[in-house]
């Protein structure tokens, strides 16, 4: 059950990463589903689940470029263990503060993605993430506040009080 | 120190999947190009394609709506510009055939001929009269003959200013004097009803008995009385039966009355062809007709 689940959040991360947020890019800044989904992965069903995710939706979003194929796998793996630590420091039950989680672990999976991507361009990577990852993070946070009112609205009470375990 | 290591992971398994899938992807994104195009072309081809092609669905399938609302706002438009064509081209097919009309005569047969477009038909179950938007202020007087290019429609009754009405051969009181092209034999058309309203036939009236009258011949105006010009068609011979005084002729009308759009009312005359025209059967009632009802 738990690893159909698993399966399931990367797919529909895969999706809608691919369908959806081409379509809703704004200034060049697209929401992070595949961060999305491992944040609340890691909020919902721990650190080790949420971490296979990560690397199983990882892989597969990667293999569009061969060249850095497991970067990330590597970035979303990493940004799931570090959400789940994160997490247990944290007021769970604040709409804020999961925002402010989904905008942490969006940049913290773009600074370790793109430190990869341009270790030979330093520069570049600076101006990267000044200029989308921020964008790139509230956007994605953007998103944690539309799924808490959701949540709430629903009464999916394990999103609304960070239940976990 | 390998131990401690084993044991720290054992004790801690989150750590030791993160240490997993950190080192699965190391070794992945260290692999060489090859071994990783073979690896990205076996996940493409089995999870990310048919993920993509997904995407491209549902992207599709949203576009379909839309698209769909497009077509149907298209259709519609096209529906309505093609109603407005098909009216031009039958409008454009009967102002042709009006043309060809006019111009089809010979020269010293042409007769001046005013168009006019039918702008009513007064009348119940029998088209009384017909409306036509040409009036005093054209020239147009009672008594002028209103034809078509297929034959006679009628003739005006009433003059106003701007607008004019016709009486359609339909009408009961309905007298034509005519002759048959073939055999040049004269006779009076009129209209036959039944019952209040119920127009049953069209008879070719005073007709000798044993005319050379045949079904199918062609009836024009004889051009007597001098209300309607000569050699307009009026008719074909429907059937035919002998009598022992007069013959039973029934006539099937060239034009029916309620189909007409444009007319043209003949202003001018051409006059009646007395030669080869057979002796009328009965031009007494004719010139009566003519003089008392305004009819040819």
């Amino acid at each position: 059950m738990r690893a159909a689940t698993l399966a399931l959040l990367a797919f529909a991360a895969v999706v809608l990463d691919a369908a959806l947020a081409p379509h809703i890019e704004i200034a060049g800044a697209r929401p992070d589903f595949l961060v999305i989904v491992i944040v609340y992965a890691s909020l919902l069903m721990g650190a080790r689940a949420a971490t296979i995710a990560g690397f199983s939706a990882g892989l597969i979003a990667g293999a569009e470029i061969p060249e850095y194929l497991g970067l990330n796998a590597l970035a979303l793996s990493a940004t799931a263990y570090a959400t789940s630590k994160l997490w247990s420091r944290l007021v769970r039950t604040n709409a804020l503060v999961q925002c402010l989680v989904l905008f942490a672990a969006s940049l913290t999976h773009d600074v370790i993605y793109y430190l990869v991507y341009y270790r030979n361009h330093l520069d570049m990577f600076g101006r990267f993430i000044a200029r989308f990852g921020f964008l790139g993070g509230l956007y994605t946070a953007a998103f944690g506040a539309l799924i808490f009112w959701l949540a709430r609205v629903r009464g999916w009470r394990s999103i609304t009080d960070g239940a976990h375990r | 120190m390998l131990a401690q290591v084993i044991r720290l992971l054992r004790e801690n398994p989150e750590l030791s999947t993160l240490i997993l899938c950190a080192l699965s992807s190391v070794v992945l994104l260290t692999l060489p190009q090859a071994a990783k195009d073979g690896i990205s072309g076996v996940l493409s081809g089995a999870a990310l394609s048919p993920l993509k092609r997904l995407a491209m669905t549902i992207e599709e399938l949203a576009h379909v709506r839309n698209d769909n609302a497009d077509l149907m706002r298209l259709a519609t438009d096209l529906a309505a510009e093609r109603s407005v064509l098909v009216e031009y081209r039958e409008e454009n097919r009967r102002l042709k055939e009006l043309l060809s009309f006019l111009v089809g005569f010979p020269e010293e047969e042409r007769l001046s001929m005013l168009p006019a477009r039918v702008i009513g038909m007064p009348g119940s179950r029998v088209i009384e009269r017909i409306e036509i938007d040409r009036g005093i202020t054209d020239h147009v007087e009672p008594g002028m003959a209103v034809v078509v290019p297929q034959g006679l429609v009628g003739k005006v009754v009433r003059v106003f200013p701007r607008r004019s009405l016709v009486e359609p051969l339909s009408s009961a009181s309905s007298a034509v004097s005519v002759v048959t092209e073939r055999g040049r034999v004269r006779g009076i058309v009129r209209p036959r009803y039944v019952g209040a309203a119920e127009l049953a036939s069209w008879n070719l009236e005073y007709v000798p008995s044993s005319s050379d009258v045949v079904e199918g011949d062609l009836v024009v105006t004889s051009g007597l009385g001098g209300m309607y010009p000569a050699g307009i068609t009026v008719g074909t011979v429907g059937s035919v039966a002998d009598g022992p005084l007069t013959m039973r002729v029934t006539l099937r009308l060239a034009v029916e009355p309620s189909t007409v759009e444009q007319v043209f009312v003949v202003l001018g005359s051409r006059p009646a062809r007395q030669q080869g025209v057979a002796a009328p059967a009965a031009p007494a009632r004719t010139e009566a007709a003519g003089a008392a009802g305004g009819n040819d």
